[in-house]
């Protein structure tokens, strides 16, 4: 039956790049080789026209691996050929943006099935009107337009009741008091305002303060790129909740199943004397045995449920445990689609399919629980240890308590965020940070989950599936083993435990095999941990292009220009003077701190004041001394073996920093490496102003020094290697090739962990802290003070 | 006259014996039977050393007063060891500073003023200025310091001149200064009989170049022990490279030697014997027990490290290289000299605070290596007191603890050589060129205040011998990743480390503890 009413056809399936209209088009090419033609609709994206799509999104998929199988790639190839073509159309514009060529073949088809849709549940609102709604309309439009009277298949949602108890009957929909043109209007026109909104100066104020928090030191162009990135999530997130909002408003679970209920209005509104059959699938999973068992492309509905139940992110949920959950495994959807497809209304009625399990094989939602708990006990999965994780068990709270507690959780962790990134501790707090940081994603996404499928654990309603039943009774038996779709078919424990369970989690990629160990401490086997550095100087080595640049503070030495200043200051004066010093010092670190959080140019221009009127030679001399009493005694000797590799495999080494020339140089002098540092300018009588010749080399400064520098001397940055351990070294880490992160406070550490960057932790060598002042006690000292 | 040296058996009532332990102490009971060999008390100094200082220069040994060889406008340059002696520190006035002030007084009267000073500390690192004050005293140092009197430098291209080879095909470099020298007038301190005679000049103003002719595997291999130089192959490499220095310009020898009295009064339970010990004594042991439990290293450090030894002048002779070198050795012998009979299938050391490389600088793993298998294994002559695959246990906390100025090359000695190595042989030929010739090591010995990048490689070698002559070596109380890292192994107490000696040396093995510093030199039978 379904095979016959398909033989010559010309079809057209919609929505093909997705997970449904990728698995029609795969079922038609392998069951009903007798169709004539399907043209699959396409647009042609940025970056990639469409013949383009085909061939990568949509025939470069695992579903099509079986037919590649079965007939060999050149018979593949060939039926490709002969029965695909691309319909080029975009469903944003109007008329379908079709060319004359593209109108002709879409007077062609005669069975067209619309598949396309953005199914996520928190789409941005416009983009869901657009898409769902107005797609859907316009394609009918189209069709009429295009005087042709093909059977249009709709794929809609069981859901577009909204949040109905009891029976959901297979009829069109009823009316909602609601127009869709309207509807659609209002949807669609929101993106300017809450641009404009975003664009208020309260609204863009907070941003740009908490792009400060974030990037701050790492200066102006950062900071106004994070606001411009902050501004858009602002407005994304405004749209999905305007979405949310508005649906929930007109008695809808969310965006997604508002705009289709929309769409359904506007088809059946529109169709006219196209026959029109609407197919409305509930929630739709991994497919039971075609093309093969546990198809799935993308994390739909159920599975971040699942995993995050395995996980144990989810150690509670909400919802009614007795509450039927209408899962449909994809392949029965697919069926379902060519069945309704080969049976077209007889007169100009729209007739309505829910393909869904409920009435036939109902699941309760505890069930689902269970059959996880089950699966994850036998395989669980693994924390970075290596541990199995065990499993929750829910006490379905109300969504409101759950939600409650969770966001409660939440803010507790971001307050300890808060407060642990403005200490004053740079390295030592990144791994609190970082760990903090884990914790606050995985309560966003608890919260988040919550909030997205909560409502679809609550349904307590039935799809009435009549009409589907109907259609399956008339299929004849031999077609029933080719395109089974009736859910009292499988059983739910062999769909969970042997499909869908063990395809959400090979699709997570979690662990669950038991790794290796670490290697047990005291071993002498070499680490590894910066191989790939290494190899990346290896690779780059003979190459004078290439150049290594280094901050010095926190880098290179476990120290900061205070400590230095400080040290010298000590140095030069009587050990009575040292309190009233000390005093004035501690006086003023709050300041400091304070300015140091929020630019580190501004902080050294502020600190570099302090030198004022201190005589150069002087200073230059207790820098000399400072790098036998400071600088070496806290220098990471892991650091010193990295510039003596990129040194011995030729490549140019840079100390770049904002310290000053007095304490740097002796340093670079004794590496025989170039610096760029901080000077001071000097009065006539040799004394220091306390100014800086030149903006200190911080922030946004850093990368522009870096590129003005690689232009002189012919570098390739994109080769080169620069190790810094501060968000104000940003502009600099940025322009190489290979940064490296080394020893990153709290904000570097979430900076380089989101890009990728190789993050070290070089250590001062033990025993060798001291405090940064000389020793009183020591001749040195009281010569130089009575001198 | 003073006690001599003394061998011990336990029994039930002999005390609980004292193991030196970093910069700390414990009392161990060792099992029945065992031995203690304890260094000869302190020999009585000369009463008065001035004297003779005087006398030595004017009677030298199988050479002409020095009076006769200075002379007007001669060129004059006096060369003496580093801080590396004696250990600890000497309170001052340190001995070569005696000498020095007659020497130059004397070089005043005969009208010489071309007079350089040079701290001959080969491939050691450079002195601060106070250190150097406290060798040469301040009448010296206000005099000289820093333009007359300087350190070695043997990275130095213009401050070296490359001498010849020896018979044996030996290169051999000298400081530049040295090598111009009307006369050189080297003023040495002995404390072990490694020191002194040839090796003073051949490895203190040598380059690597020269120095790593026998400072290697192969020779320290063959130099059992380099305690007793009639059995060293290092010390006629020395000899043989010193024999050319003597051809090319005029050395004037002066050798000191001290007694063993090596730790102050507050320190003395370290000095006595056990048995000794008077209700004082034990007073303080107790007291520098309960500080040591508990206070931080690093204040540890400082106090230990602020001790100064009340070290008595027991000779001083002048003269003629080989003359005075005999001389020297036998009065070192005196002191230090201990007649052990046989070997023993255990031996126990205890490593204390201070070796000579690591003076105001904590003793990192490497050191404890040289300290330990390196200096306190070797002081044996015709057999170590250890018999062929027997255990050696140590004592030290051996902390993963590096002084980053004076030590940087050790780090990474120990963060990748060891890592990869523990082979002494392996070590030579992979490793010591590349750190050697590594430019920023050669910039920290030049111009900070580290040891050579060869050095750690150096006191490495001279654990060899141990290494290779010890069935097993077990650190008690060590830092378990440290010691093995170091390639040992590790025991919580001595008992137990005892208890996994016998599972290479068999049930009721003979035990012998080498009682030392005060220094002893076991005269194996």
């Amino acid at each position: 039956m379904i095979v016959e009413a398909f033989r010559g056809k010309t079809i057209l399936v919609t929505g093909t790049t997705g997970f449904l209209g990728k698995s029609i088009v795969e079922k038609c090419l392998r069951s009903i080789p007798e169709v004539g033609r399907i043209n699959l609709a396409i647009r042609s994206s940025t970056r990639r026209p469409a013949a383009e799509r085909l061939e990568r999104e949509v025939l470069a998929s695992p579903a099509f691996k079986r037919l590649r199988e079965e007939l060999g790639e050149e018979t593949f190839s060939k039926l490709v050929k002969e029965k695909l073509a691309v319909l080029e159309l975009d469903l944003g514009r109007d008329g379908l943006g079709l060319s004359d060529a593209g109108r002709e073949q879409l007077r062609e088809c005669e069975i067209v099935i619309h598949s396309a849709a953005a199914v996520e549940f928190d789409n941005p609102a416009d983009l869901s009107a657009q898409t769902n709604l107005l797609g859907a309309a316009r394609m009918v439009e189209a069709l009429k337009a295009a005087g042709s009277r093909p059977h249009l298949v709709h794929v809609s949602t069981a859901y577009v009741g909204g949040m109905l108890r009891g029976l959901v009957r297979e009829q069109a929909p009823h009316d909602p008091g609601l127009n869709w043109r309207h509807e659609a209007a209002v949807l669609s026109n929101l993106r300017p305002v809450v641009e404009e909104e975003s664009r208020r100066p309260e609204i863009l104020k907070r941003l740009r303060r908490e792009a400060g928090a974030k990037m701050g030191p790492a200066g102006t162009p950062a900071v106004a790129r994070t606001t411009e990135r902050l501004r858009d999530r602002w407005v994304k997130d405004k749209l999905i909740e305007r979405g949310r909002v508005h649906a929930n408003a007109m008695g809808f679970a969310d965006i997604y199943s508002f705009t289709k209920a929309m769409a359904e209005h506007a088809i059946v509104e529109l169709h006219g004397d196209i026959p029109l059959s609407i197919v409305r699938p509930s929630i739709i999973e991994s497919a039971l045995a075609e093309p093969f068992p546990g198809w799935l492309e993308g994390f739909r509905m159920a599975e971040p449920l699942i995993l995050a139940f395995g996980r144990g992110i989810l150690q509670d949920f909400s919802g009614l445990p007795d509450a039927l959950l209408d899962i449909i495994p994809a392949d029965f959807v697919v069926n379902t689609v060519l069945a309704v497809a080969a049976n077209p209304p007889p007169d100009d009625k729209p007739r309505v399919y829910h393909a869904a399990s409920g009435t036939r094989n109902p699941l309760r939602f505890r069930e689902v629980e269970d059959a996880s708990r089950r699966y994850f006990t036998k395989n669980p999965l693994r924390d970075k240890y290596g541990q199995a994780i065990g499993t929750p068990t829910w006490t379905y709270p109300t969504r409101g308590q759950l939600s409650a507690q969770a966001t409660t959780a939440l803010r507790f962790v971001e307050a300890a965020q808060w407060v642990v990134e403005r200490l004053p501790l740079g390295a030592d707090v990144a791994k609190v940070s970082d760990d903090l940081n884990g914790e606050r994603e995985r309560l966003e996404r608890a919260v988040n989950l919550i909030q997205l499928y909560g409502v679809y654990t609550e349904v307590d309603c039935i799809f009435d599936t009549r009409h589907v039943t109907e259609i399956w009774d008339k299929v004849p038996s031999e077609e029933r083993k080719q395109f089974p779709f009736d859910p009292a078919l499988y059983d739910w424990d062999h769909y969970f435990q042997d499909v869908h369970l063990p395809t959400v989690v090979r699709m997570s990629r979690a662990e669950t095999v038991v790794r290796k160990g670490k290697q047990p401490t005291g071993s002498t086997a070499v680490k590894p941990e910066s191989s790939s550095v290494r190899s990346a100087i290896e690779r780059r080595t003979g190459r004078a292009d290439v150049l290594a640049v280094f901050d010095v503070d926190g880098t290179l030495v476990e120290t900061n220009i205070v400590e230095y200043f400080l040290w010298m200051r000590l140095r030069a004066q009587p050990l009575e003077d040292w309190p009233s010093f000390m005093a004035q010092m501690l006086r003023e670190a709050p300041r400091w701190l304070y300015l140091e959080r929020r630019s580190r140019a501004d902080f050294q221009r502020t600190f570099y004041r302090e030198y004022k009127g201190l005589d150069y030679e002087v200073m230059k001399g207790l820098g000399r001394e400072a790098l036998d009493a400071v600088t070496l005694r806290r220098i990471y000797p892991e650091g010193m073996r990295r510039i003596r590799e990129h040194k011995r495999a030729g490549h140019r080494v840079l100390l770049l920093t904002g310290a000053l020339d007095v304490v740097v140089q002796p340093l670079a002098d004794l590496l025989e490496v170039e610096v760029d540092c901080a000077h001071l300018l000097i009065d006539a009588d040799g004394r220091l102003t306390g100014d800086l010749q030149s903006p200190p080399p911080a922030g946004e400064a850093r990368g522009t020094l870096l590129e003005e520098y690689a232009t002189r001397n012919g570098i390739v940055l994109a080769e080169s290697f620069a190790y810094a351990d501060s968000l104000s070294d940003l502009g600099m880490l940025e322009l190489v090739g290979t940064p490296v992160a080394v020893n990153p406070d709290a904000r570097l550490s979430q900076v380089a962990g989101q890009r990728g960057w190789r993050i070290e932790r070089w250590r001062m060598a033990p025993g060798n802290w001291r405090l940064p002042m000389p020793d009183p006690r020591s001749p040195e000292y009281r010569e130089a003070v009575r001198r | 006259m003073a006690r001599p040296g003394a061998v011990i058996e336990v029994d039930r009532n002999t005390p609980p014996v004292l193991f030196h332990f970093g910069e700390g102490v414990r009392l161990e009971k060792l099992p029945l039977g065992a031995r203690i060999v304890y260094p000869p008390d302190p020999l009585d100094p000369i009463a008065h050393p001035e004297r003779a200082i005087k006398r030595a220069l004017a009677k030298p040994l199988d050479d002409d007063p020095l009076k006769s060889l200075l002379r007007r406008g001669m060129k004059l340059t006096i060369a003496f060891d580093d801080l590396s002696l004696p250990l600890p520190p000497m309170a001052a006035p340190d001995v070569r500073q005696l000498v020095m002030e007659e020497v130059i007084d004397m070089a005043a009267e005969a009208g010489v003023e071309d007079i350089h000073l040079i701290a001959a500390l080969g491939l050691h690192r450079r002195m601060t200025a106070d250190e150097i004050r406290h060798i040469v005293g301040d009448r010296i140092f206000s005099t000289f310091w820093p333009d007359r009197l300087y350190q070695h430098d043997g990275e130095d291209p213009e401050a070296n001149v490359y001498i010849g080879k020896t018979s044996a095909g030996e290169d051999v470099t000298l400081h530049r200064r040295a090598a111009e020298s009307d006369l050189v007038i080297y003023v040495n301190l002995t404390l072990v009989p490694m020191d002194g005679g040839h090796k003073s000049m051949a490895t203190g103003l040598a380059t690597y170049r020269g120095i790593r002719e026998h400072h290697n595997v192969k020779t320290l291999m063959s130099s059992l022990s380099y305690m007793n130089p009639p059995d060293s192959a290092l010390h006629h490499s020395c000899i043989r490279q010193g024999q050319l220095i003597e051809d090319t310009v005029r050395v004037f020898h002066i050798e000191t030697t001290v007694n063993n009295r090596a730790f102050p009064s507050i320190a003395n339970f370290m000095q006595k014997r056990e048995t000794d010990w008077t209700a004082q004594d034990q007073a303080m042991f107790l007291g520098m027990k309960q500080f040591t439990d508990i206070a931080p290293p690093a204040f540890k450090r400082s106090v230990f490290h602020a001790m100064r030894a009340p070290y008595g002048l027991t000779g001083v002779h002048a003269g003629q290289v080989d003359a005075v070198h005999e001389k020297t050795l036998e009065a070192v012998r005196n002191q230090i000299s201990v007649r052990v009979e046989g070997q023993t299938d255990i031996v126990t050391i205890g490593v204390p605070y201070l070796g000579p490389y690591n003076v105001n600088a904590p003793m990192n793993p490497v050191l404890v290596v040289c300290m330990g298998l390196g200096y306190l294994f070797n002081f044996y002559k015709n057999k170590p007191v250890l018999r062929k695959g027997g255990v050696a246990i140590l004592t030290h906390p051996c902390r993963y603890e590096f002084d980053a100025v004076q030590h940087p090359s050790y780090i990474d000695f120990y963060d990748e050589v060891l890592a990869d190595t523990t082979d002494p042989q392996e070590i030579e030929t992979k490793y010591e060129l590349r750190f050697a010739e590594d430019p920023w090591f050669r910039q920290l010995y030049r111009k900070s205040h580290a040891y050579h990048g060869a050095h750690p490689f150096y006191a490495w070698y001279w654990a060899a011998h141990a290494m290779d002559h010890a069935g097993d070596i077990i650190i008690v109380g060590g830092d378990r990743d440290v010691v093995h890292r170091l390639g040992f192994k590790c025991a919580t107490t001595l008992e137990d480390a005892f208890e996994m000696a016998e599972q290479t040396v068999g049930r009721y093995p003979s035990v012998t503890h080498l009682r030392m510093p005060p220094i002893l030199l076991a005269d194996v039978e």
